[in-house]
């Protein structure tokens, strides 16, 4: 996209040009006529799209210069031949479009990835119908996945990866599931338009400048900072909380999952502050600030995020991280 | 460009398959190519077999270039043209045996698969046996199921492979079926290319030489079957008319290329019945036809009449063919015979046979007329001692002197070559034709068979006032050739003295009947031609059929049977029936007026549906117990009616 204009046009770019412009359109028109799929979605026959594949084309020539031959020749066996490869192609054609029809299609959700990474975007397919279906796979516009066969009953869990660049809500407008059996003859395929969408989260810094100090060492007594010194009272459970700090007295005598929580001078628990970042650039400092918040987490410390208009308390665990990170990706974004 | 050599052994799930295909559809080609060409194939075969058995190398490209080139100049020098089926079949064989080498992804396969399918086609042109028909079926299972295997990850599975291919060759056989019944059939080809089928015709020459050859075969081969609308004409007026030879040049008979005639049909004069009948004959690779003594028309189109009354077709009978016809055994054919043309049909080379030519003049001066000479020499033929042997000694020049005045021992072709001989001398106009004569009538088909040992040669006369009138020297000499045929003529002459005896009862009536079954093939099979396929849409209820008719019906009946084909799948893939438990659990579910959360047990949504006090404790306890027991139970079927009861109980 962002390349040198060339001044001469490229004859095979005009081609592709085009191709995709009517790609385009045909997906445009799918997508109208479709309308969005719910998350659980099954293939009616109106919407298995089926095309013969280059195989197919070559076969239907062959076929096409047999029957030539036999009509030239008077020949009655060679037309038995014709005429079963004739059938057999058309037989071909039904089958691989019933291979699709009545497939189950759910979204099986995504996890948040770092710009820069694969989005993996986990598709669940199943097969309700008595008979096993062979050679399905999923495909979107980056990728597609190994055929794979569907027992009755069977369901598989294909997963797309799809690359990703910029932070931010990334949305799988359209993905695919498609077949070449029974003899590779036809392609039939299906669009679906599910809301398949996942965060991308900002890539982390690479060189980051030490994290602020912590508030102890800045010289403030922190009234909620945690530390392991003195015992300060129970909290609920958090996901993430270390198992040394469940009170198992507690729980077993309540059945309620409860953390210690100490209060002490060793407190080591920082701010990441939006405002405090020296760069200019917003992007830059949501780098950095994903860059810490990755960091602080792999080392159990406690930390709090602030951003412009938001702000989250020092904390830990996978959920603190992650409310953080999302909230670093959703930055500036209108609806968040 | 250096491709990669390498193999890594994935080839192994497909490639024993598309082996096993090309092995399917190049085995009936091996008694027609050249042994080097089945040595190639099966060497490449094994090659690349083990190849990738072994991880081994493909053969680098120079190697191959060397092997392809010293194979297509191998087929070259063997066949000399690379035109025409038999070349053809030969250079898609090597071609198959190259690509294999070559053969490095799965989908190069494909290569072969459709190579293989061309191969079975081209033995379908070469030979069409009663046994060619489940072979080729055979033959696309294996190619189909190979190409299945192509897209197959799995080792395993193969026989659901086969299961597959065969399912959908099930599927695609009636629509083959109705395809092949209802396509228009053309009775001209768009061009000739020449079927080689590497063996002899054992048809008719078109010309004569008596004392050539010293023994005429007695080859069991038939040559055309006939099924007659009446009766079956007797032995003695089964002449089959074939072709003409009207010049002789002292040693060999020779007549003309097939030429069209305006008034050959317009000398033709019946009386009598007339006798329909329809000829499947076999391939002769020439242009004549035959037909019984003497055709006043024929259904086959491009067929004319001779100016002898022979008939031919402009394309020469490569394939078995069909055609009905109608003769008349009563007839005068051109009883004014212009002086022109008198002197013509008696003409003999100058001072050639000279003994023959003075017993002519002698005999002739001693008949009162041309027609008591011609009996006078019949009668010579009868009453001298002339024997009929299928073994005559060979005759070196002035064959008919030699015949006539020396060995006295021969075929048809020489009584009737010596007759004409003899007639000419007298100023006689004479021809010879070549045909058949007599026939054996299969009581099981109903149908006569006309073999190649059954060829015969006669004489035609002209007389003033008769026209062109048929004599049989042969008849003259041995009449049990005529009344009986070749085989019992032959056994009771010189088979008898060696010690021949006919084949057990038991055999013969097996013969028959394989000729019999061979015999409906070839006419409604192997024969379904225009006419054929114009009297079965007839028979159907279609009126004037023509190729416009046909094709609708044909676009028709394939769309309806393709579309009772996809029903068939639809049924296939149906979604499997849901047990009565869970329906009868739903009805349950629909009534508490609560939903179900996703992954909630029975258990704990009986709980919550107790705790909603909406319906009975006691009849949720119960449906539910009843749902479990039913899923899990030892006796489902109690369970359900246990279900159904209490869910009947509520309502």
């Amino acid at each position: 996209m962002s390349s040198i204009p060339w001044p001469f046009p490229d004859p095979r770019g005009i081609v592709a040009a085009l191709r995709s412009g009517a790609g385009r359109r045909i997906s445009r028109w799918a997508r109208k006529r479709q309308g969005r799929d719910p998350v659980t979605t099954t293939l009616q026959p109106g919407r298995v799209y089926i095309l013969p594949t280059g195989v197919g084309v070559v076969y239907g020539l062959m076929t096409f210069a047999m029957l030539l031959g036999s009509m030239n020749y008077n020949n009655n066996l060679s037309f038995v031949l014709t005429f079963l490869l004739i059938g057999i192609g058309f037989v071909a054609m039904h089958q691989c479009q019933r291979n699709l029809v009545g497939l189950e299609i759910t979204f099986a959700g995504t996890e948040g990835v770092f710009a820069g990474q694969a989005m993996r975007f986990r598709v669940a397919v199943t097969n309700r119908s008595r008979s096993a279906r062979y050679g399905i796979r999923l495909y979107c516009a980056y990728s597609k996945t190994e055929a794979e066969d569907l027992q009755p009953g069977e369901s598989k869990v294909f997963v797309l990866p799809v690359p990703t660049e910029v932070r931010g809500r990334l949305r799988l407008d359209r993905f695919g599931t498609r077949t070449l059996f029974p003899f590779e003859l036809f392609r039939a395929w299906a669009w679906l338009h599910m809301d398949l969408e996942g965060l991308v989260y900002p890539a982390p810094a690479r060189e980051v400048p030490e994290p602020p100090p912590t508030m102890t060492a800045q010289g403030h007594r922190q009234h909620d900072a945690r530390g392991e010194e003195d015992f300060a009272g129970l909290r609920r459970y958090h996901e993430g909380d270390s198992p040394r700090h469940v009170a198992w007295k507690a729980y077993a005598r309540s059945g309620q999952l409860l953390s210690k929580q100490f209060a002490g001078a060793d407190t080591s628990s920082q701010w990441f502050d939006f405002d405090d970042l020296p760069q200019a650039d917003v992007e830059a400092r949501l780098q950095v600030l994903t860059r810490w918040v990755v960091d602080a987490d792999r080392t159990l410390m406690d930390y709090g995020l602030r951003l412009p208009g938001t702000e989250f308390p020092p904390s830990h665990g996978a959920a603190h991280r992650r409310r953080c990170l999302e909230a670093l990706a959703l930055f500036g974004a209108d609806d968040s | 460009m250096a491709k990669a050599r390498g193999t890594d052994g994935s080839l192994l799930t497909s490639l024993p398959w598309t082996l096993a295909a090309l092995a399917f559809a190049f085995a009936p080609h091996v008694p027609f190519v050249p042994a080097w060409i089945t040595g190639a194939i099966v060497a490449c075969a094994a090659w690349r077999y083990v190849i990738e058995k072994r991880r081994r190398m493909l053969p680098a490209t120079w190697v191959r270039a060397m092997l392809a080139l010293t194979c297509f100049l191998g087929v070259l020098a063997t066949y000399s043209s690379i035109s025409g089926v038999g070349p053809g079949s030969a250079l898609l064989a090597i071609m198959a045996a190259l690509k294999l080498l070559e053969t490095r992804k799965r989908r190069d396969q494909y290569v072969l698969l459709f190579l293989s399918i061309f191969l079975i086609m081209s033995m379908l042109l070469r030979e069409q046996y009663l046994w060619s028909l489940p072979y080729m079926a055979i033959s696309v299972l294996v190619v189909f199921t190979a190409w299945l295997r192509l897209e197959s990850h799995h080792a395993k599975g193969a026989r659901r492979s086969v299961a597959t291919a065969g399912r959908l060759m099930a599927y695609a056989a009636p629509l083959a079926i109705a395809m092949w019944i209802f396509f228009p059939r053309i009775s001209t080809p768009f061009w000739a290319v020449p079927i080689d089928t590497s063996r002899a015709s054992s048809g008719l020459s078109d010309s004569m030489s008596p004392g050539d050859i010293s023994s005429l075969s007695m080859s069991d081969e038939v040559a055309f079957r006939v099924v007659f609308d009446g009766d079956v004409p007797a032995m003695r007026d089964r002449y089959w008319r074939g072709l003409v030879l009207t010049r002789f040049n002292g040693r060999t008979w020779t007549g003309r290329e097939p030429s069209i005639s305006a008034e050959a049909r317009a000398q033709i004069s019946v009386s009598g019945d007339p006798v329909s009948y329809r000829i499947t004959l076999e391939p002769t690779r020439q242009q004549w036809l035959f037909a019984l003594d003497m055709p006043v028309s024929w259904s086959l189109p491009q067929t004319f009449m001779g100016p002898q009354q022979q008939l031919a077709r402009v394309t020469p009978i490569d394939q078995r063919t069909v055609y009905d016809a109608v003769s008349h055994t009563e007839y005068r054919v051109a009883t004014a015979l212009p002086r022109l043309y008198r002197d013509w049909y008696s003409d003999l080379p100058e001072g050639s046979n000279p003994r023959t030519a003075r017993l002519a003049a002698e005999m002739r001066a001693a008949a009162g007329s041309d027609r008591e000479f011609v009996e006078q020499v019949l009668r010579m033929f009868n009453e001298e001692p002339f024997f009929y042997t299928l073994e005559p000694p060979p005759l070196g020049s002035d064959p008919v002197d030699r015949f006539l005045f020396d060995t006295r021992r021969g075929f048809c072709e020489h009584y009737a070559s010596a007759f004409s001989v003899i007639l000419r001398s007298a100023g006689i106009p004479t021809r010879i034709v070549l045909g058949y004569q007599g026939g054996e009538i299969n009581p099981l088909g109903g149908h006569l068979i006309v073999r190649q040992s059954d060829a015969h040669a006669w004489t035609e006369v002209w007389l003033d006032g008769l026209g062109w009138y048929r004599l049989d020297p042969t008849a003259a000499v041995a009449p049990e050739r005529i009344e009986l045929g070749t085989r019992e003529a032959a056994l009771d002459g010189v088979g008898a003295d060696w010690g021949f005896v006919p084949g057990s009862q038991w055999l013969y009536q097996m013969t028959l009947t394989w000729d019999a079954i061979n015999a409906r093939w070839n006419e409604w099979i192997l024969g379904y031609g225009p006419e054929n396929q114009n009297r079965f849409m007839q028979w159907l209820g279609m009126d004037f059929p023509d190729w416009r008719k046909m094709l609708l019906t044909l676009v028709g009946i394939v769309i309806a049977l393709i579309m009772l084909v996809s029903a068939f799948l639809m049924l296939r893939y149906r979604p499997p029936p849901r047990d009565p438990a869970s329906i009868l659990y739903n009805r349950f579910v629909r009534r508490t007026g609560i939903a179900p959360r996703t992954g909630e047990t029975a258990l704990a949504f009986a709980a919550r549906v107790r705790d909603s006090q909406t319906l009975a404790p006691a009849l949720v306890d119960n449906v539910t117990d009843a749902y479990l027991q039913a899923r899990y139970g030892p006796d489902q079927t109690r369970a359900i009616e246990r279900l159904r009861a209490a869910l009947r109980d509520a309502a």
